[in-house]
């Protein structure tokens, strides 16, 4: 059974999931006049590069459902997707008083413009769109990237005066390497014994982990997994599957939890794909530690939208997955609109076909409110494979 | 013995079907539950256990429990099965001839055709609004002073039906109480009803050329004057169907997931059952 001390950790995540006026932050600053809120997009920052700089990385992923859209559908078009709406409602709404810059990871066209109205609506805050290279070699995506992040430390130190050091980078490192494994542990758990953790409480504590500064968030993992791991609870005959294309624009809880409520124990996803971007331990004590940061990024990226597959196709990547997890299929979800998911998926579908694996998809928005017919769609999937695969 | 539990959650109803599963399923025990205003999971167990009791039998005697329906209202369950998948099975296992389910509930209409071993090749259901449902139906007998087994007969006396609006559940709503405020005939009312709901369905009947025998299945199966009006329009548009209610209709999704979850059980030990 699941007691009351694993409610309220998943409570504490969920107060954080719902909190669009950033408290934490705010008191987590308050603590210290040189402390810095740096805002940042979908998926991934070199968040070691702001905590070393004494900053703490708060991530932006919209409003879901919880905000009504009045002033940022004059933004955007109508075939644009819908977190850049509810990122400028927050925006103009005055939500992001308390932050001192915001990163805007290179994802899509969308997020770079996005960035360009950050510019010019909030004229008294940093804002930098960080490019990353779609070339891998060293010297060259190599030598690009470092000058992205010479450039970015560089206005950074300016907002509090701090110098980067290599040994607070190291710190860094260390810290988040912590994070990664103690997460990549909670997945573990919930791969094997998907029972635990539902798929929504899963994501919960995921999302807080863009939240909480990552000293707090290992220190909640530690507990949680702890907790987690003891649960004893008969699992479900439900399929195993991946869930793919809501790197971006989260998924609602309400779809999450569809998902599984229609008999699908979601064994993977890439909904905050930036806690996963990096399979391995970055290096902790380098002389030169962002020279670590650059050749993980350059050799270890996960596969993702966002990232040029070179010769390792990603509907191939997404097939061995599939194997690896002994996953009975493939959810294809995706936000509506969303150039990097959608472009990418016929030929993911194409691999999944060709691999004999099963694959389904459907498209939301992130204040999607019915699921009736997601609900239809991944039941029918699941009891298909449940009963004559 | 082998025996399964199959728990449908509706909206308005739990049903519970106790199956001896085997080759040739037999159903032991039919339990309907009108939820009314109480809590649906205590509801739940209340209603197993006093199945399990009534057939001196214990929870873990039971092979396999499915929920179908709002299975996320069953606590103590092995497995779920879609209401599509649980319907057709259901309707299978009394008419195995059947080549079309289609299940009308509180809040959806849907339709499967089917291939052999009530196996859906292929569906497909009415949309967010509540006007080709039972709820609705359940609605207007309060506006017309009826009950709901009233409905069906009275439909078969009208002759000259009314007609309502087939698009909307509050715009269908306010066309009946203006047609009781004119002083319309009750029956020429209802089958102007049952025009309306039938109309969708024979839709989704003919986009999905669908093949008779087709069975009925769900809460309103039990209308008779619903019933004879689907079969009325798809003989207007010629869709040569026969058109029937299931045997137990309202207990189809339960009876269904009851076979299922058999069926599944020996599916995972690798011994293929039919």
């Amino acid at each position: 059974m699941k007691d009351k001390a694993y409610a309220s950790m998943i409570q504490t995540a969920r107060d954080l999931f719902e909190d669009l006026s950033f408290e934490y932050a705010s008191k987590w600053k308050s603590k210290d006049k040189s402390r810095r809120v740096i805002g940042f997009l979908p998926i991934y920052i070199p968040k070691e590069i702001l905590h070393a700089l004494g900053m703490l990385p708060v991530g932006i992923f919209g409003a879901g459902d919880r905000l009504p859209v009045i002033k940022g559908d004059a933004y955007f078009q109508s075939y644009i997707c819908h977190l850049p709406r509810t990122v400028v409602e927050l925006a103009l709404n005055g939500n992001f008083t308390g932050f001192d810059g915001f990163i805007f990871p290179s994802i899509c066209d969308v997020i770079r413009n996005l960035s360009g109205i950050f510019k010019l609506q909030l004229k008294d805050k940093f804002v930098r769109y960080l490019d990353f290279p779609q070339n891998f070699q060293k010297n060259i995506g190599g030598e690009f990237y470092r000058s992205e992040l010479d450039r970015l430390i560089a206005d950074l130190q300016g907002l509090n005066g701090k110098k980067m050091e290599p040994k607070k980078l190291n710190d860094a490192i260390k810290l988040y390497n912590k994070n990664r494994q103690l997460l990549k542990d909670l997945r573990e758990i919930k791969r094997d014994r998907p029972q635990n953790i539902s798929a929504v409480d899963y994501y919960l504590v995921l999302r807080a982990g863009n939240t909480m500064s990552v000293e707090d968030h290992n220190d909640y993992l530690e507990k949680l997994i702890e907790l987690v791991d003891k649960i004893d609870v008969m699992p479900e005959d439900k399929i195993k599957v991946i869930a793919t294309g809501s790197f971006c624009e989260q998924p609602p809880l309400g779809l999450i939890k569809t998902i599984e409520n229609a008999g699908c124990y979601i064994v993977e996803d890439d909904f905050q794909l930036g806690h996963f971007w990096f399979p391995e331990d970055i290096p902790e004590n380098s002389s030169d530690p962002l020279e670590s940061l650059i050749d993980m990024y350059l050799h270890k990226s996960t596969f993702s939208s966002a990232v040029y597959e070179g010769d390792q196709p990603k509907g191939e990547l997404l097939a061995e997955q599939v194997r690896d997890l002994k996953a009975d299929g493939v959810i294809f979800c995706a936000p509506s609109f969303c150039d990097p998911a959608l472009l990418d998926r016929p030929l993911m579908e194409k691999a999944l076909t060709k691999h004999h694996i099963k694959h389904t998809s459907f498209q939301y928005h992130e204040n999607l409110g019915q699921f009736h017919v997601i609900k239809e769609q991944a039941g029918t999937f699941a009891d298909m494979i449940k009963l004559w695969e | 013995m082998d025996y399964t539990l199959g728990i449908d959650v509706g909206s308005s109803y739990i049903k519970m079907a106790l199956v001896e599963y085997s080759d040739t399923p037999v159903v032991v025990d039919l339990v309907v539950e009108k939820i009314r205003k109480r809590n649906p999971t205590q509801l739940i167990n209340m209603a197993v256990d006093n199945l399990l009791k009534k057939h001196d039998m214990l929870y873990d005697d039971l092979l396999y429990v499915a929920s179908t329906g709002e299975g996320e209202l069953v606590e103590r369950k092995r497995g779920h099965f879609y209401s599509i998948t649980s319907h057709s099975r259901g309707a299978y296992h009394f008419h195995p001839d059947a080549r079309t389910v289609v299940d009308m509930g509180a809040l959806f209409c849907k339709v499967m055709s089917l291939e052999a071993g009530a196996r859906v090749k292929n569906y497909a259901m009415t949309g967010q609004c509540a006007s080709g449902s039972g709820q609705f139906l359940e609605n207007i007998t309060r506006y017309l002073g009826i009950t709901i087994d009233e409905v069906g007969p009275l439909s078969l006396e009208s002759k000259e039906p009314a007609k309502l609006s087939g698009i909307c559940a509050v715009l269908a709503e306010t066309d009946v109480i203006n047609m009781v405020a004119q002083g319309m005939k009750t029956p020429d009312i209802v089958k102007g009803i049952h025009e309306s709901i039938a109309r969708r369905v024979v839709s989704l009947l003919s986009r999905l050329k669908v093949e008779s025998p087709v069975y009925v299945t769900g809460g309103m199966a039990q209308d008779v004057g619903l019933v004879a009006m689907m079969n009325e329009l798809s003989d207007e548009r010629n869709l040569n169907l026969k058109i029937a209610a299931s045997t137990s209709a309202v207990g189809a999704g339960a009876i269904g997931a009851a076979i299922w979850g058999g069926f599944r059980h020996y599916k995972l030990l690798g011994v293929a059952t039919a």
